[in-house]
């Protein structure tokens, strides 16, 4: 087990300084430099900044420089706003992480269901609903599945009954929590109810749960002790995966519900060519992916008793 | 006990044509498949919608009387089945079917004009992904070995980093355009090919009926034709139809943040994206784009599941 | 001796895609306490699906019972529900099956599963459960039962986890324990321990056991009686010697034809039997044998043979044994080479 996190680790470590590199090597490609913006200046103060982030020095010294740097957590300062971007990540990320957390709940409490019923109820009405439903989150992109519910369920429904039931932007009280987190999680409960769907169905066939029956238990005592776990194994292995979705796809659900995360920020720096930002939070995002994806091998190796054999 | 005539105990024997109860006609793999494909008519019909949104796709903008850059300021922001009022069209009664865009643009042909786009970087970025894949994949299950195991840790670390991070970096660096996104598709996409690709290699380098097959004396070139390709074809060519609504997918979220296709250009997530920003008010103008993407991921998806099925001989019945 | 299980003229088909498959076709046995019945047949014969059936265990639909009636003790198994049924696994019978491999959850530890059965029948706090699945260990010969019983089936052997199987499957007393081909997926040399282990039982024990195999040498040393099926109907029953040295039915005897043994000369060669078993989708109008009988006669493709008495508890299905069936030569059929 050590020796399967310790793998992990070496792997992560590698993949962040890989990151790290693209993200420098790309902005040596930029145009410019980060402190040319479109308000110049004073000659001294460039001076200083391009000492302090060491631009007077060859490329590869600057490298370790900015290796450095984003080892101390420094990610420069932000053309649009002149704040360090680290701040603003920081202050911004909580929201998206808020956001983000909910919405991953919500994909994995309600994909799993969804998938479980859809297995037990294989063939019937039931299985065919959740698996449309979760044909529909895997095929419609989660900006036009954000518009649909902000229009219905938050500007058609209020002009119906006269009642906010959802707020329609923002990310202050739970009623403005419900449409952002269901659009932001709708597309991996659906790929997460599939492939609990297949998987639960593999692990009902097996024969194990044929011995569980012959024992006596009853189909739910089958079910949640010992086809459950078995059987979400696999999805765990893609809440990496479903992590990155969800991170990305936070971009534009929080545009689009105007929600002051960092996935709105990022959009707006992508726009506004706000180079350090996009650079700063690129190394951030990915960092925090490759941690995310480090945990959920370690948890899996956790679940399953059988990696504790292998290497 | 009820007397029992003597003919009746006339013997027979064993009766060769009829003691092989359990047979059942013999067919070739891909017939086999895709008899079993058209069984499956949801499969067939998305098949159908497929090709003809390619088709229309292709055929369509040749048959509008408008360009798609062509703005007809005067009725901007005009619903479905508007008639055209524009002076250069003056007595010719034509229809914008889709309505117009906050400039005027036709959204009829702008559809079809983004759906060649869509498409076409769908494809391109696929096409590219399966080349690599193929042949980092190859070599890589081929060699074996040292080689291997390299291979394989590198296709590890890409893989860790997220792709659509790395494709937005690509995206500021180069300039915009299809050919970009195909090649910043291409550059993080491989990695689930060429394992996929690998894997089949390996597994079909120690498959046991390939090692009968050459014990039998069947020529190399017989075992890869009937065995290797059809194989490894058919896992391919499900991940293939997997990775095209991704591709599409892509496209449109880069389109959405600002990334896709500059901008007289249409595709369907620039189309989707000004639809967005005005759908509060003019909520039809992402309708066409919404539904054009959903529909062909849909398709795309239900016919992957199809041919997954299809090619599964568990499933034969 | 009281009857422990009783299942008459039991039907069980399969509803499927391409229509009703009739999987068992008539099946009548009975078992009393402490006997070891053997059901021997080819794979597809119906004789794994007769014994999930007294268990209900295969899923319903598409399988049905289509008549006939299954008696376990006091309890009515064609009429029980699933609520019922529930709590006669395992309690009442158990099972145990082919492959060892894959029928332990490869998640749980194995004495964890164990205390699983023994706590869902018998009211025992933890502690004393995981003291009767300790002792159940030992009895079937693991050694350290206690470190065992805290390890994953992966940390076992194919061998070991049989045993772990049939510790499990003894561990609430049952009255009737049926063994699904238990040692088709293991070596030799644990195939012997475990029928060794097998026959301990029955010593030890007043359990009746089904035991369910293709394999005939498996069925000598240990079964009391002997049930041949062919095309889900029983062809033939009888004592083990009735089965070896006085068979009846021509399936039989051209399944002990190709069986090798030790006393065979050099020049004899085995013989196999052509053809496959009908297709149980549209099963023939006559003896199901019929097609691949050597004995075939014009009766047999019309009507099904019925039960012959050969000798005391011995009997079997086929028109040779009909009191106006002809000898061979006024049959028309030509002497065996």
């Amino acid at each position: 087990m050590t020796k399967y996190i310790l793998k992990r680790v070496g792997y992560s470590i590698v993949t962040l300084f890989l990151l790290v590199a693209i993200t420098f090597f790309m902005m040596q490609l930029l145009p410019g430099d980060p402190f040319t913006g479109e308000k110049q200046l004073p000659a001294a103060q460039m001076e200083a900044l391009y000492a302090k982030y060491g631009l007077d020095k060859p490329v590869w010294q600057q490298f370790f420089i900015y290796i450095g740097n984003v080892v101390q957590g420094d990610l420069g300062v932000s053309l649009t706003y002149n704040r360090a971007v680290t701040l603003m990540i920081t202050e911004a990320f909580a929201i998206s992480f808020d956001v983000g957390i909910r919405s991953i709940c919500f994909a994995f409490i309600g994909g799993v269901l969804l998938g479980t019923l859809a297995a037990i109820k294989r063939g019937k009405a039931a299985d065919t609903v959740a698996m449309i439903i979760a044909l529909l989150g895997v095929s419609v992109p989660s900006f036009v599945v954000a518009s649909v519910l902000q229009y219905f369920l938050g500007l058609k429904l209020y002009m119906a009954t006269g009642m906010r039931i959802f707020a329609i932007t923002g990310w202050e009280g739970f009623n403005s929590h419900i449409l952002p987190v269901v659009a932001l999680g709708f597309g991996s409960l659906a790929t997460i109810s599939r492939l609990m769907r297949t998987s639960m169905l593999d692990v009902l066939g097996q024969d194990y749960i044929k011995t569980a029956k012959a024992k006596g238990l009853s189909q739910s005592g089958i079910i949640f002790k010992h086809a459950m776990r078995n059987a979400i194994m696999p999805v765990v292995t893609v809440l990496g995966p479903i992590t990155a979705g969800i991170l990305t796809g936070g971009f534009v659900v929080e545009s689009v519900f105007g929600i002051p995360g960092l996935g709105k920020y990022f959009v707006q720096s992508i726009q506004g060519l706000d180079y350090t930002m996009i650079c700063g939070t690129t190394v951030f995002y990915g960092a925090f992916l490759i941690i995310a994806n480090l945990v959920v091998d370690i948890a899996y190796g956790l679940i399953d008793p059988r990696v504790k054999l292998e290497g | 006990m009820t007397q029992i005539d003597k003919s009746r105990f006339e013997w027979i024997g064993s009766d060769s044509a009829r003691r092989e109860g359990i047979s059942r006609p013999s067919t070739t793999f891909w017939k086999d498949a895709i008899g079993r494909l058209m069984k499956n008519k949801v499969a067939v019909v998305c098949f159908f919608i497929i090709v003809l949104l390619i088709l229309s796709c292709i055929i369509v903008p040749f048959f509008s009387p408008f360009e798609s850059r062509e703005q007809h300021l005067g009725e901007v922001n005009k619903g479905f089945m508007t008639v055209c009022t524009d002076s250069r069209y003056e007595g010719q009664h034509h229809v914008h079917y889709f309505g117009t865009d906050n400039l005027g643009r036709d959204l009829f042909l702008r559809a079809f004009e983004g759906g060649r786009v869509s498409l076409m970087i769908a494809f391109a970025a696929v096409f590219v992904n399966l080349i690599v894949g193929l042949i980092y994949g190859g070599i890589s299950g081929y060699v074996g070995g040292a080689v291997d195991t390299i291979m394989m840790r590198i296709v590890e670390i890409v893989n860790g980093i997220p792709y659509l991070i790395v494709v937005i970096l690509l995206m500021m660096v180069l300039p915009k355009g299809i050919f970009t996104m195909v090649v910043a598709y291409g550059i993080t996409g491989w990695t689930g090919m060429a394992r996929l690709v690998r894997g089949q290699v390996l597994q079909l380098k120690s498959q046991e009926y390939i090692v009968a097959a050459e014990a039998m004396g069947a020529k190399s070139s017989r075992i890869i034709a009937k065995h290797l390709i059809p194989n490894a074809l058919s896992v391919i060519i499900i991940n293939v139809t997997l990775a095209i609504p991704s591709a599409i997918f892509t496209e449109a979220f880069l389109s959405y943040i600002g990334l896709g296709v500059p901008v007289p250009q249409p595709s369907w997530g620039v189309l989707a994206k000004g639809g967005q920003d005005v759908f509060m008010t003019y909520p039809y103008q992402l309708v066409v784009p919404a539904v054009a993407i959903s529909l062909t991921m849909l398709s795309f998806n239900l016919l992957g599941d199809g041919l997954r099925d299809a090619f599964d001989p568990r499933l034969r019945r | 001796m009281n009857k422990v299980l009783d299942v008459q003229n039991l039907h069980v088909s399969f509803d499927t895609y391409a229509g009703e498959v009739k999987a068992v076709r008539g099946v009548t046995f009975s078992l009393s306490e402490g006997e070891v019945l053997a059901i021997v047949g080819e794979s597809g014969c119906g004789k794994s699906v007769t014994a999930q059936t007294i268990m209900k265990l295969n899923p319903m639909p598409p399988a049905r019972i289509k008549e006939g009636s299954v008696q376990l003790g006091e309890h009515d198994i064609v009429a029980a529900n699933e609520k019922e049924m529930q709590k006669i696994r395992g309690k009442e019978v158990s099972m145990i099956f082919q492959d060892p491999m894959t029928c332990l959850n490869p998640t749980k530890p194995v004495g964890k599963q164990i205390v699983e059965a023994i706590q869902h029948h018998r009211h025992l706090s933890k502690a004393e459960a995981k003291a009767e699945a300790i002792k159940y260990l030992s009895l079937v010969n693991i050694p350290n039962p206690e470190e065992r019983a805290k390890q994953y089936p992966h940390e076992f052997s194919g061998g070991m986890r049989q045993r772990a199987m049939i510790a499990m499957a003894l561990s609430c007393n049952p009255k009737l324990l049926i063994a699904d081909e238990p040692t088709t997926a293991l070596d030799v040399t644990i195939q012997a321990q475990i029928m060794d282990l097998l026959a301990e039982i029955k010593e030890k024990t007043s359990t009746a056991i089904i035991l369910i195999t293709h394999d005939l040498g498996v069925v000598a040393s240990m079964a009391d009686r002997v049930a041949v099926m062919y095309a889900g109907k029983v062809v033939e029953t009888g004592t083990c010697e009735d089965i070896f040295y006085r068979n009846a039915h021509p399936y039989t005897q051209a399944l002990l034809k190709s069986l090798p043994s030790v006393d065979m000369n050099k020049t004899q060669r085995l013989v196999s039997i052509p053809g496959t078993p009908p297709d149980l989708l549209n099963p023939p109008k006559g003896c199901g044998f019929g097609a691949r009988c050597t004995h075939c006669m014009k009766i047999c493709h019309e009507e099904q043979p019925p039960v012959f008495k050969v000798g005391e508890g011995h009997e079997a299905a086929c028109w040779l044994l009909h009191p106006d069936c002809p000898s061979a030569a006024e049959r028309g059929e030509p002497d065996e080479q």
